[in-house]
């Protein structure tokens, strides 16, 4: 793990309440950097996200970024270090228009940032078609694109994707892994948990797998796709 | 078709299908009654145009008072029983201020303050009327909206930001505790006694396309005043970044919170718009009914109420548009009932309505 890692997650203790679930974990995502964590249900994927951006129980360990340690901050704090975060589902307002949407997703400017919102229209062309239209109008994937894109807005460094193919349609599967990428080739790191483990592997730089709170390999996405062992384990042989 | 045919498509026939056909025959009743009625002369033309104009004055105050009522509900997810006490503490400042700024100096300055406890001195003497004391009847409202702001900050801060991750029962249980203590607070300091507060204002003819009616000034400042907030709260509402991020924190408080918006700040602004509006609305229905009491805020919560459920609670216009149905049954009812039953038609309105549409009018549609 290299001293100046975007993202350091050391000895990390977390969950919600009393209730403990990530148990030392260690992660780490360098600048531009493609990560995902795969793992059986209930493992703490989302969980390590989820602590990652301020929103769950912090016990114990450190979480860095940048350099500095962000572990008791509040999630609008960690948003102005450069942290976005797309959360598995309810991650629309229904109610709004998708350029509304997106406006929120630069709240903590003073002013709408209209050269952003070009980038996300660029990015996401369905997005400028319907900028009009309510959020909650839209289909599933339409609707991961106005979340991917609120969590744009201020131009990342690292962005949290929690289970982006989560209920997509399998043709729409492919393209949302490919928009993924055209992301990160922008020079934003990425931290992704997937369910779909073997397409999330094939794509990243490295991955990790997460078991009972603990992490159990960590190795680049071809290796561990390669491993006998976590094919066996995870990925049904 | 035999007899088990008809009788399987009896039982098909839904209970609502059933009541909506009720609901049409007994409208399309009215309907051909009134008309009936204003071709035979039983009822002129100036008389429902009258009707007609009473139930928008009040309606609008229904729906004014009722779009706090619906943002708390939205964006702090409770229903607020005090809310028809913040229209009394409005009803009391703003019209302790306008007693003030119109008889400083000439009366007892305590009769002022307390909106003439002793009934002294009398409206007409002050001049307590929108042409001869413009100033006072406009700065009433001004300070009745500051007034409200404060008491309701005051209990946030006090009672419902300790509750704030409760149950919105809670919530609800602690806000007819805010609500009784506010409604005695008010009766300890400015008594219980019912009195004249605006003096009679001049008159004015109206036509609202039917015929040509009489109405009074005050009603018309409580229009206009009515209608100019409520454009004010829709632009508020759809094309400032406050609005928006109250709209965003109604649709998803979670999301709002890790997206970067401050949502205590965006509940401050649900206090204080939602209070400010209640205050006005509590201080200008007194310039329609003429007498003020510490009870008026809590009565006027139930049609309030209604009109806010019936267009969909939790949506600014649903509150507006229920208020205005509520009000105007309320008043038209009477060709048809006694007084005193006017109030039940439109509840029952209320009730086939959210027989169809449970979620009311605009709910689901247009949130915040």
């Amino acid at each position: 793990m290299a001293e100046n890692s975007l993202l350091t997650v050391a000895d990390l203790d977390a969950g919600y309440g009393d209730l403990q679930i990530l148990d030392g974990v260690d992660l780490a995502v360098e600048d531009g950097e493609y990560v995902t964590i795969v793992g059986p249900n209930g493992a703490g994927k989302s969980t390590v996200m989820k602590t990652v951006f301020g929103l769950t129980t912090y016990m114990d360990g450190s979480i860095e970024f940048d350099g500095e340690e962000i572990s008791r901050l509040r999630p609008d704090q960690i948003i102005r270090k450069g942290v976005g975060y797309v959360p598995q589902s309810d991650n629309v307002f229904p109610s709004l228009t998708v350029r509304e949407n997106l406006e929120m997703g630069a709240y903590i400017l003073d002013s709408i940032p209209e050269e952003r919102i070009d980038m996300v229209y660029d990015r996401f062309p369905v997005l400028e078609e319907r900028s009009g239209q309510t959020a909650g109008s839209m289909s599933g994937g339409q609707q991961q694109m106005v979340a991917m894109g609120r969590a744009l807005m201020l131009d990342p460094d690292l962005l949290l994707l929690d289970e982006p193919s989560a209920g997509l349609a399998p043709d729409l599967v492919e393209d949302l892994f490919d928009r993924v990428d055209a992301i990160n080739d922008g020079g934003t790191a990425i931290l992704m948990v997937e369910q779909n483990a073997k397409e999330a592997l094939r794509r990243c730089d490295r991955g990790y797998v997460l078991v009972q709170g603990q992490n159990r390999h960590e190795d680049d996405g071809d290796a561990l796709l390669a491993d006998q062992q976590v094919r066996e384990d995870f990925l049904g042989g | 078709m035999e007899a088990s045919d008809v009788r399987r498509t009896l039982s098909r026939l839904r209970v609502e299908q059933v009541l909506g056909a009720i609901v049409a025959v007994l409208l399309l009743y009215l309907v051909v009654d009134l008309l009936r009625q204003l071709v035979t002369g039983t009822l002129s033309a100036s008389t429902l145009q009258q009707y007609l104009w009473r139930g928008i004055v009040v309606g609008l105050i229904y729906g004014l008072a009722g779009i706090g009522l619906s943002m708390t509900y939205s964006i702090l997810r409770f229903a607020n029983f005090s809310h028809g006490d913040l229209l009394t503490t409005g009803m009391f400042s703003g019209w302790s201020a306008a007693y003030v700024i119109a008889g400083f100096g000439a009366y007892n300055l305590g009769n002022l303050l307390l909106v003439r406890p002793n009934n002294d001195p009398t409206p007409g003497a002050v001049g307590m009327a929108i042409d001869s004391q413009p100033v006072a009847i406009l700065g009433g409202i001004v300070v009745a909206a500051l007034f409200t702001v404060a008491i309701a900050l005051a209990a946030d801060r006090l009672v419902y930001r300790r509750l704030r991750k409760q149950s919105s029962i809670a919530l609800l249980i602690a806000s007819v505790g805010v609500a009784f203590v506010l409604r005695y607070l008010i009766a300890f300091v400015f008594t219980r006694s019912n009195r004249a507060v605006p003096a009679s204002a001049p008159e004015t003819t109206l036509d609202l396309g039917i015929a040509s009616t009489t109405v009074n000034l005050h009603e018309m400042t409580l229009v206009v005043s009515a209608i100019v907030l409520m454009v004010g709260v829709h632009l508020m509402l759809q094309h400032t970044k406050l609005g928006t991020s109250m709209r965003a924190m109604a649709d998803n408080r979670d999301l709002a919170k890790i997206t970067g918006i401050p949502t205590e700040r965006v509940v401050l602004a649900t206090w204080v718009i939602g209070a400010a509006l209640a205050g006005i609305a509590g201080y200008l229905i007194v310039l329609n009914t003429g007498t003020i009491t510490y009870t008026r805020g809590w009565t006027l919560l139930l049609p309030v109420f209604a009109g806010v459920i019936l267009g969909g609670i939790g949506s600014v216009y649903g509150a507006i548009l229920g208020g205005l149905i509520i009000g105007i049954v309320d008043e038209v009812a009477i060709i048809w009932l006694p007084n005193e039953m006017t109030m039940a038609a439109a509840f029952l309105l209320m009730i086939f309505i959210l027989i169809f549409r449970p979620q009311g009018l605009l709910g689901g549609v247009e949130t915040a």
